[in-house]
C-alpha cells in the first residue's frame, strides 16, 4: 500500500508541473471549436485563407490564389518525409488524388528549407511524379496555417479554408472534398 | 533486470519504456537508465527502407529511473517514469524539446519459489525456468499530438491508455541462459478534440492491439572476486495493428519492427549493484520493418537492489 501511495504522491507531483499531460491523463471529447467566418483571413475552417507563395522543387514560382484559377479547390499536405508522413501521402495519393480531378494537389516540405534538398528527399521517397513545394528557411507557409507533420489543408476557389488538421485516415478529407461549394 | 527493449520514435511518440524485474529474494530496487537513440531512416508501409531527408541528424535521449517493491514472496511492483529529450536539425529546420515519456506500472507474479539457476542439469526439475505472469499498465504522461502543444517535435508520448499481458521465462544453467519474453498489449480508445493545439471536430481514436517478443541468449563469467560479467545477445519483434477512429480501420497507420541488441551487465558478488550497457539495433534491410523508423540505441544503466 506504501508503494502505491508513493507511485501515486509521485505522479500528482509531476503531473501537476506539467498542465499539457493532462489531456491525455483525461481526455476530452467536447467541442470547442471557434466560430470563424470568411470576413476575416486566418487558418481556421471558414476563414479566408491569406495567400502565399513559395517555389517547387522545379524552382517555379507558386502562388496560392493563381493557383485556384479553374480549379474546385487546392490540398496542402505538410511532410516532413517521416513513416507516417509517407503513409498519409501513399494513401491520398492512391485513394484520394484520383477521385478529384479538379482538385489541385500538392506535398509541402517544410523542413527542408531548399529546392534542392526538397527534390533530393521527393525523388529518394518516390514522390517523383508529384508536385512537391518548398516552405522558406523562415516557415512562412507553416506559420500562416499553423502546421505541422500530417496537418492537411483545404481551399476551395472561393479562397475559404475548408479543413485543416492532421490527414489520419483520409476520410475528413474525403469528406470535406465531397461537399465542396 | 528490464524486459524487452523500449521502443520509441520521436516523430510517432517515444519514450516508452520496459518494466523492471526485481530479483527472487530482493526486496527494492532502484535502477536509472540513459539511452541515446539516432535514427536512420525509415521503412515505409511496404516494408522499404527510405533515407531521411538530406542534412537531417535526428536524435532521442532519454533518462528513466524505475523503482521496484516486493509485495510479498511471489509479487512485485515497479514503476518507470522515462524523460525524453528531442534533438532533430534538418537543412532548414532545427528543434530541441523535451518532456515526461509515458510512465509505466507493472506487476510481476513469479511463479515459483526458489533459485530456478544450476550449474548442472541432473534431473528434469533442474531444467524448469524461473516463470514470471505479469501485467503493466502505460500512463499517458508523455506530450502527445492530442496534446496543447505546437508541432511534432514536442512529442514524447503516444496518448493512450496501454494495458500488457506480459510473460518472462529464464533459464539459466551456468554459465548459459536463456530468456523469452511475450507481451500482447490493448490500447483504451479515448476522446481526441485537438491536434498538435488545434480544436477539431471531436473523434474517438483508439490504436491498434499491439503483440511483442524478445529471445535473449546470455553467457556469464565469473570474475575474481565473484563478481560476474554476463552478455547477452536478444533478437526482439513488435507489430502494432491498425488503429482505429471512430471506430473504422485507419490504414494508415500500424507498424512492425524488429531488431537485434547486445548488452553486457556487470554485477557484485553480493548482486546489489549491477551496471549495464547495451546496443540495439534495427536494420536497415528492406523488409525487416513496416510503417517504423529505423533506429540505434545505446542505453547505460545502473540498478542498486536491497535484500
Amino acid at each position: 500500500m506504501l508503494f502505491l501511495k508513493s507511485i501515486l504522491l509521485t505522479s500528482i507531483l509531476f503531473l501537476s508541473a506539467c498542465s499539457d499531460v493532462l489531456d491525455d491523463i483525461n481526455p476530452s471529447g467536447s467541442d470547442k471549436r471557434g466560430d470563424f467566418d470568411s470576413s476575416t483571413i486566418g487558418s481556421h475552417p471558414g476563414q479566408t485563407a491569406a495567400d502565399f507563395s513559395v517555389f517547387d522543387t522545379l524552382n517555379d514560382t507558386f502562388v496560392m490564389s493563381a493557383e485556384l484559377v479553374g480549379s474546385d479547390a487546392i490540398v496542402v499536405y505538410f511532410t516532413m518525409w517521416c513513416p507516417i508522413c509517407d503513409s498519409h501521402m501513399t494513401h491520398m495519393r492512391t485513394n484520394i488524388i484520383p477521385d478529384y480531378p479538379d482538385v489541385q494537389f500538392y506535398f509541402i516540405d517544410y523542413v527542408s528549407g531548399l529546392v534542392s534538398v526538397a527534390r533530393a528527399s521527393q525523388l529518394d521517397n518516390g514522390y517523383g511524379a508529384s508536385s512537391v513545394l518548398v516552405d522558406d528557411s523562415n516557415h512562412t507557409v507553416t506559420n500562416l496555417y499553423n502546421a505541422t507533420m500530417g496537418t492537411t489543408i483545404v481551399i476551395d476557389s472561393n479562397t475559404i479554408v475548408q479543413m485543416n488538421e492532421d490527414y489520419k485516415d483520409g476520410r475528413k478529407l474525403k469528406d470535406v472534398l465531397d461537399a465542396l461549394p | 533486470m528490464a524486459t524487452s527493449s523500449a521502443w520509441s520514435a520521436s516523430c510517432c511518440g517515444g519514450g516508452g519504456a520496459a518494466t523492471l524485474v526485481l530479483p527472487k529474494f530482493f526486496d527494492t530496487m532502484y535502477d536509472v537508465s540513459v539511452g541515446y537513440e539516432q535514427y536512420h531512416g525509415f521503412w515505409n508501409q511496404d516494408g522499404d527502407h527510405l533515407n531521411d531527408p538530406p542534412g537531417s541528424d535526428l536524435n532521442q535521449f532519454r533518462i528513466t529511473p524505475g523503482y521496484a517493491k516486493r509485495i510479498n514472496d511471489n509479487w512485485q511492483a515497479s514503476i518507470v517514469m522515462p524523460y525524453v529529450w528531442n534533438d532533430n536539425k534538418y537543412a532548414g529546420l532545427s528543434s530541441n524539446t523535451n518532456g515526461l515519456g509515458d510512465a509505466t506500472i507493472g506487476f510481476w507474479y513469479e511463479n515459483f519459489d526458489d533459485i530456478k539457476c544450476v550449474y548442472a542439469v541432473n534431473s528434469i526439475e533442474d531444467l524448469t525456468p524461473a516463470a514470471y505472469f505479469g501485467a503493466s499498465l502505460t500512463v499517458p504522461t508523455g506530450v502527445s499530438p492530442y496534446d496543447d502543444v505546437e508541432n511534432s517535435f514536442d512529442i514524447t508520448g503516444r496518448g493512450f491508455y496501454r494495458l500488457d499481458a506480459n510473460m518472462l521465462l529464464d533459464k539459466t544453467v551456468f554459465p548459459w541462459g536463456l530468456s523469452l519474453s511475450l507481451s500482447y498489449g490493448v490500447y483504451l480508445e479515448r476522446d481526441v478534440n485537438q491536434e498538435y493545439g488545434n480544436y477539431v471536430e471531436p473523434y474517438k481514436r483508439k490504436l491498434g492491439n499491439r503483440a511483442s517478443g524478445s529471445l535473449g541468449f546470455s553467457y556469464s563469467k565469473t570474475l575474481e572476486e565473484l563478481d560476474t560479467l554476463t552478455y547477452t545477445l536478444t533478437y526482439a519483434a513488435l507489430k502494432e495493428d491498425e488503429a482505429t477512429i471512430n471506430g473504422s480501420i485507419d490504414t494508415t497507420s500500424g507498424f512492425n519492427t524488429q531488431s537485434v541488441s547486445l548488452a553486457v551487465a556487470y554485477s557484485t558478488m553480493a548482486k546489489d549493484w549491477i551496471l549495464r550497457a547495451s546496443f540495439n539495433h534495427l536494420p536497415t534491410s528492406d523488409g525487416l520493418g513496416a510503417n517504423f523508423p529505423v533506429t540505434d540505441t545505446i542505453t547505460i544503466g545502473v540498478s542498486y537492489v536491497i535484500p
